[in-house]
């Protein structure tokens, strides 16, 4: 590789690799990668592929089993195996660092006005008075309304949006060179995603510092990047200008990840589909529990009159940021939590329904969560796991044919059926999202509530599982509620959306009218933020 | 805060309540009686003893006399050590039994936390092997075996310390019976605090502390000691109530007059009228040091601070 000149931070052969009890693995197989000064590269890749432990292998900040051999030199001084000592020098002054998950990065135990003082102590020798008025002119910088007031708050009074402002505050005030950014936008909402990135370009262009954007989101990419170097297994496949990348990948896995989109659109069900589901008046209070001595409760609304009908073979998505009452509407249409106002089942009134009483209908009213890790068990194996619906509602069935139905229920979602007897951590994340689809499927259900069923997959296992989908819900005629803060899967998969805010519908309407049309302004900023448009 | 607190006390109330109704009735149904004894005494001797401390009036009419006595702050006599009343025995025990428990508080939790920071920081280290066995036997090994070991070697070979004894209250009388006291604790304090700091240093806030470059010092002092010391606080409440109200078997090994021989011999004795009053004792200090701990809970974590 030759020679770059304004790079100001040039990787050479990075290799990272971790001891487990079961061998070595490798990470990063020796990379090279150049940052040059004041430009914005972004590093791309799907999970497991090395790209964040490249950073943190520069920046010394590997897991205890972790080792970084090769070379990166920062303005000339190399930074592998320097002396910790050494090393503190840069980090937090010359080179800084945000993470993901702005609300386990803070420290929960002290002030924000705190944490954003310490390295500015640290690294320049100021006194703590000097230090917390450069906090307030940061605070007001990354725009924390009333940085006076804020700037004794804790991390958990903070939304995650401020709270990866301050992050940001933190990572600019030694004014750095280089400005390491690690999903800074995944754990949020759309629209406080597209504020915070924003929020970072012009930052970058009032102060000149690099940026490094790890992500996986090509999205974010295509708007926000100078160059950038593509990664998989560990090794950059491919690397060059945004535009390049873009409009001329050379790598297929590269093609493969712009293709990645959900694309593609569901068939519509038929005309006089008879409703299957169907909620009127939809209403979920939470109560915040008062006490002998504590006062009064106090009661939070979290689904307020919603009207929904689901029809045969139909998908409706339900699109939402956090905390708009998605998820406890899917919950409440499926009678699992106390509600208020009157549902349908089919003919059935539902209403009045108690637990006992849904119990014969729970194998038609199905629900897959988002996380496949942690709605698996992690003790008992994929077989148990699938079969388990079938012993509360075919009790009399024989081993033997529960033993065929999980076959073929795992044939269904396109897994080997030699399987059934592994345990979910053997499986990855899209595969364990098949095995809870299995565990929905086995028992032949008429709804199915998916609740963020892709969110926690890589782009190409995501429309690999949309697909999959899809076509159960032809083979079975299957009408699915689906529930997404993503709005191209949700665009790929519905035929009629739902958006809601603080519990409340604030639009709703055929896919393309609410796509291709929004009438309310909340619509046009979620569609905006999330197509980049 | 202040209605924090008042709130809480006022809980405390039923609380006690709860507590002294259910020991009374244990300990009323259990067999036999203070006047039990291996030769049994003469029916007449007996029945003037019942009718003294009104031992034949039926049992709820005895439970509402104890109940409004003790309200009033008369606990009662004792039946078997006839010059002192319940109040005044555990008010002259009490003293030395919380003397001696402080100072084996203080070496548990100052020790116990050092000594499991240690640990966590070499984790999987020979110091961290070393450390966790030592810890394994304080919780195993039980303290009638440590004392009297500790005194065969101290105060009898080495003869650098007394034996046992309150003496002049001197230190030197109170090492031995402090560091058997304080020895499971310290283990128990030793394991928390390694676990819980294993784990602190593990958090995402660690590593942005270490990537913004602050002193290894600050890292571990400043932002994973107090993380870490959330579980070991929470262990601090039972502890305290434990140790400052006196051990039977320390306090008897090393003759301190203290009130943690109490319980056991008023329990032996069937003495109803002791074992309540240490039962209402330890009561206290549980409801006492579960509100200490609550509010430093809150001092150490702005997330569960009471308004």
């Amino acid at each position: 590789m030759t020679e770059i000149n304004d790079s100001i931070l040039a990787v050479r052969g990075l290799k990272v690799d971790f001891s487990t009890p079961d061998g070595t693995v490798e990470a990063v197989k020796g990379i090279d990668l150049d940052v040059r000064s004041g430009e914005t590269l972004a590093v791309v890749g799907e999970s497991g592929s090395g790209k964040s432990q490249t950073m943190m292998g520069i920046m010394g900040l590997l897991a205890k089993n972790g080792r970084v051999v090769g070379s990166a030199r920062y303005r000339g001084q190399e930074l592998v195996g320097l002396a910790p000592k050494a090393l503190n020098k840069v980090r937090g002054s010359k080179i800084t660092m945000i993470f993901q998950e702005p609300m386990t990065s803070l420290d929960p135990l002290y002030t924000i006005g705190r944490q954003i003082a310490e390295p500015i102590v640290h690294h320049r020798n100021s006194t703590s008075k000097e230090a917390r008025k450069r906090v307030l002119e940061l605070l007001e910088l990354v725009g924390i309304p009333e940085p006076a007031r804020r700037i004794d708050s804790y991390p958990h009074e903070l939304s995650g949006g401020q709270r990866q402002r301050v992050m940001i505050a933190m990572a600019l005030a030694n004014e750095p060179d280089i400005l390491i950014a690690d999903e800074p936008t995944t754990a949020l909402d759309v629209t406080i995603q597209a504020q915070i990135l924003e929020l970072l370009k012009s930052l970058q262009k009032r102060f000149g510092m690099a940026i490094v954007l790890i992500t996986h989101d090509l999205g974010i990419v295509k708007h926000f990047a100078d160059r950038v170097a593509v990664m998989r297994r560990g090794e950059i496949v491919e690397e060059g200008t945004t535009a390049e990348i873009f409009e001329r990948p050379k790598a297929d896995y590269t093609r493969m990840l712009l293709a990645a989109e959900p694309s593609g659109r569901k068939a519509p069900p038929a005309d006089h589909a008879p409703i299957i589901l169907e909620g009127r008046n939809v209403a979920v209070d939470y109560s915040i529990p008062g006490g002998l001595f504590r006062g009064a409760a106090s009661v939070f609304r979290a689904v307020d009159g919603v009207n929904l009908r689901l029809r045969q073979g139909q998908t409706i998505g339900i699109v939402g940021e956090s905390g708009s009452g998605k998820s406890t509407l899917g919950r409440a249409l499926l009678r699992l939590l106390p509600s208020s106002g009157h549902y349908r089942f089919g003919a059935t009134d539902i209403s009045g329904f108690d637990r006992g009483a849904m119990r014969p209908l729970r194998r038609e009213l199905q629900l897959v969560f988002q996380d496949p890790y942690g709605s698996l068990s992690p003790r008992r194996t994929v077989g148990e796991i699938i079969t388990e619906g079938l012993y509360v509602h075919e009790p009399d069935l024989g081993r033997a044919e529960r033993d065929r139905r999980a076959i073929a229920a795992l044939k269904e979602v396109g897994l080997d059926p030699a399987s059934r007897n592994r345990y979910p951590h053997e499986f990855s994340g899209g595969q364990r999202q098949r095995i809870a689809i299995a565990r929905a499927m086995i028992l032949k259900p008429k709804v199915v509530i998916l609740d963020e069923p892709t969110s926690a997959l890589d782009r190409s296992v995501q429309g690999q599982v949309i697909e999959l989908l899809r076509d159960l819900q032809q083979k079975h005629g299957l009408s699915y509620i689906f529930i997404s803060h993503d709005l191209s899967v949700v665009k790929a998969m519905s035929d009629y959306v739902i958006v809601m805010k603080n519990g409340r519908i604030v639009e709703e309407g055929e896919t393309d009218a609410i796509f291709e049309a929004p009438k309310e302004t909340y619509t046009r900023t979620l569609i905006g933020a999330a197509f980049h448009v | 805060m202040i209605a924090f607190i008042l709130r809480r006390l006022a809980s405390a109330v039923p609380t006690l309540f709860i507590v002294v109704t259910i020991s009374f009735f244990l300990m009323r149904f259990a067999p036999g009686g203070p006047f039990n004894l291996e030769r049994p005494l003469p029916p007449s001797t007996m029945e003037n003893l019942m009718r003294t401390y009104h031992l034949d009036q039926p049992l709820w009419r005895q439970y509402i006399t104890y109940l409004s006595n003790a309200v009033t702050g008369d606990f009662g006599p004792s039946y078997i050590y006839h010059d002192n009343n319940v109040a005044q025995l555990i008010g002259k025990g009490l003293p030395y039994s919380m003397e001696l428990g402080f100072y084996a508080l203080v070496l548990a939790v100052v020790g116990g936390v050092v000594a499991g920071t240690i640990a966590a920081l070499r984790q999987n280290s020979f110091l961290d092997f070393t450390i966790m066995s030592v810890a394994t036997i304080g919780v195993t090994v039980p303290n009638f075996v440590v004392g009297p070991v500790l005194t065969l070697v101290f105060a009898i070979v080495l003869a650098w310390l007394p034996a046992g004894g309150w003496g002049d209250g001197s230190l030197r009388f109170l090492i031995l019976p402090m560091i058997a006291l304080a020895l499971p604790q310290l283990a128990v304090f030793a394991r928390l605090t390694r676990g819980s700091m294993i784990e602190a240093l593990n958090t995402d806030h660690i590593r942005t502390a270490r990537a913004y470059g602050l002193p290894p010092r600050a890292v571990v002092v400043t932002h994973a000691m107090r993380g870490a010391l959330l579980p070991v606080v929470s262990y601090l409440a039972p502890c305290a109530a434990a140790l400052l109200t006196g051990s039977a078997v320390v306090e008897t090994i090393f003759t301190i007059p203290g009130v943690g021989r109490y319980f056991v011999l008023g329990a032996i004795n069937r003495d109803y009228t002791l074992v309540m009053g240490t039962v209402i004792l330890i009561a206290i200090f549980v409801i006492v040091f579960n509100l200490v701990v609550d509010i430093l809970y809150g001092l150490l974590d702005p997330r569960v601070r009471h308004d």
